[in-house]
This record gives C-alpha cells, structure tokens and sequence, in this order.
C-alpha cells in the first residue's frame, strides 16, 4: 500500500511539473520544472523497487536539464518571460491530440489484462544482476549504445561549429 | 496490483502532456522537452512492467537504459542542429523554419 502510495504521488509530482513546463512563459522555469518532473520519475522508480535506475535517472537529468537551460538562456531574446511572448500554435489540434493520446493509454492501462504481478528481488541481486546482463547476453546492444552516443557527438559538434571561409 | 496500476495512468497522462507540448510549442528546445517527456513516459511504463510482471527478465530494465541513451541523443543532436540554426539565421522558431522543408 505504501509504494502504491509513494508510486503515486511522485507521479502527480511528475505529472504536475509536467504541466509547469508548457504553463509558464519563462524559460529557465520551464527547464527547471522539466528537472522536477524527470527526478520525480526518478523516484517513482525509487518506489518501485528500482534503486539503479531510478538514481541514474535523477542524475543523468540533473545533469541534462540543466544543459538545457543554459542553451534556453542563449538562445531565447527573453529567456525570463517577462515580455509574455506566446511561443504555441495549432493549440486546439495540440489539445485534443494530447487528450485523445493521453486517454487512450489510460484507458489500455486500465482494461488491459496484465496477469499477475511477481515477487521483488533485493537492490543489490538486482544492481548484479543487471552488470551480468550488460556484460553478458545484452552486451553488443550496450557497446552499440556507446558508439551510437560517440557518433551522435562528433556529428552534433560538426553540425554546430562555424563554417571556414 | 494497484501500484502497477499508478504507474501506468501517471506514464499515460506523461505522455499525453508530453504530446501536447511537442506538437503545440513553436520554439526548438520547449519541442524537445515534450520529447522528453514522452520518453520519460515510456520509461515509467518500462519500468512498472519489468518489476510487477517480469521481474526475473534483466532485459526490461536494458530497454530502460536504452531510452535515456535516445532522450542523451536527442539533446546532443537537437542542440547541434539548434546551433547551426541560430548561427544562420538567430533564431530557433520553428515557425520560421520552412526553408527547412524537403
């Protein structure tokens, strides 16, 4: 009952801070309630048992939100919303598109039929067992990641660097 | 069951949230913050799947680390291409970016 609990109210957090990202006209708040929502998902996986993940996640954010929000300060004319510029269009196709995706999983969540739900296993049986997945059988997806990650980089540095003339 | 059953509504609304944003917004970055929050979403649904229905199957939780790799890719890659844009033509709009049409 208590990690239903926990579970739940760190995903309002999410779901709230959510929201905050598309309510405000600043933009370093933007970024920082999007740091909010993703470390509240962080310990939604905390509450679910899933201690590697769940702190991976509230660092790697920490660390990419707050990347983020120094590009938004660079690249916005305004990046304190103070002007209150409008930066949406399409909103009623936006709105019924959110609604109807949103519904729609709710609604396969809710009907779905998931069988039964199996026992937990011990943070430190899983922190191992996992090393033994990424070492072992899943290790070619992992290395690919790690590679798909370095060419992601060197293109992303020559995409953005000055041209020579 | 229930907790199950928290998790999966709380990464649906995520992601209807994460829709709107993506498709409503006008500026590059607040496009890929609903990104993130779809992706974020998912993650949720992945985890809440692997610990209440395959606990024993290490994969579910691969799957997990595979996505933050793609949400890292499309920070690097979408702030690449909003430098090159901002040098060209100082602004990231996308409104203003038609030109970028095949």
């Amino acid at each position: 009952m208590a990690q239903a609990f926990f579970t739940g109210f760190f995903g309002l957090a999410a779901i709230w801070f959510g929201v905050v990202v598309f309510r405000t006209s600043s933009m370093v708040r933007s970024a920082l309630a999007l740091l909010f929502s993703q470390a509240a998902i962080g310990a939604m996986f905390l509450a679910m048992q899933t201690e590697f993940l769940g702190v991976l996640q509230i660092m790697m954010m920490a660390t990419e939100m707050a990347i983020m929000a120094i590009f938004m300060v660079m690249y916005m004319m305004d990046p304190g919303g103070l002007g209150g510029m409008d930066m949406t269009h399409q909103k009623r196709l936006s709105i019924a598109a959110g609604i109807f995706g949103g519904a729609a999983a709710v609604a396969v969540s809710l009907l779905g039929g998931w069988g039964t739900v199996g026992p937990s296993t011990m943070p430190e049986a899983q922190v191992a067992a996992l090393g033994e997945e990424l070492l072992g059988r899943s290790m070619l997806v992992f290395e690919t990641a790690g590679i798909t990650i370095l060419t992601a980089m060197i293109a992303a540095t020559a995409v953005a660097i000055e041209r020579r003339r | 069951m229930a907790t199950l059953l928290v998790a999966l509504v709380a990464g649906a609304v995520l992601f209807g949230i994460g829709l709107y944003g993506a498709l409503s917004q006008t500026n590059l970055v607040m496009i890929m913050m609903g990104v993130e929050l779809m992706l974020g979403a998912a993650m949720v649904n992945l985890v809440a799947f692997w610990r209440f229905l395959h606990p024993a199957a290490y994969s579910g939780q691969m799957f997990v680390l595979i996505v933050m790799t793609v949400m890292a890719l499309e920070m690097a890659v979408g702030f690449g291409v909003g430098t090159a844009r901002f040098r060209s033509r100082g602004s990231v709009e996308m409104e203003e970016a038609e030109d970028l049409k095949g």
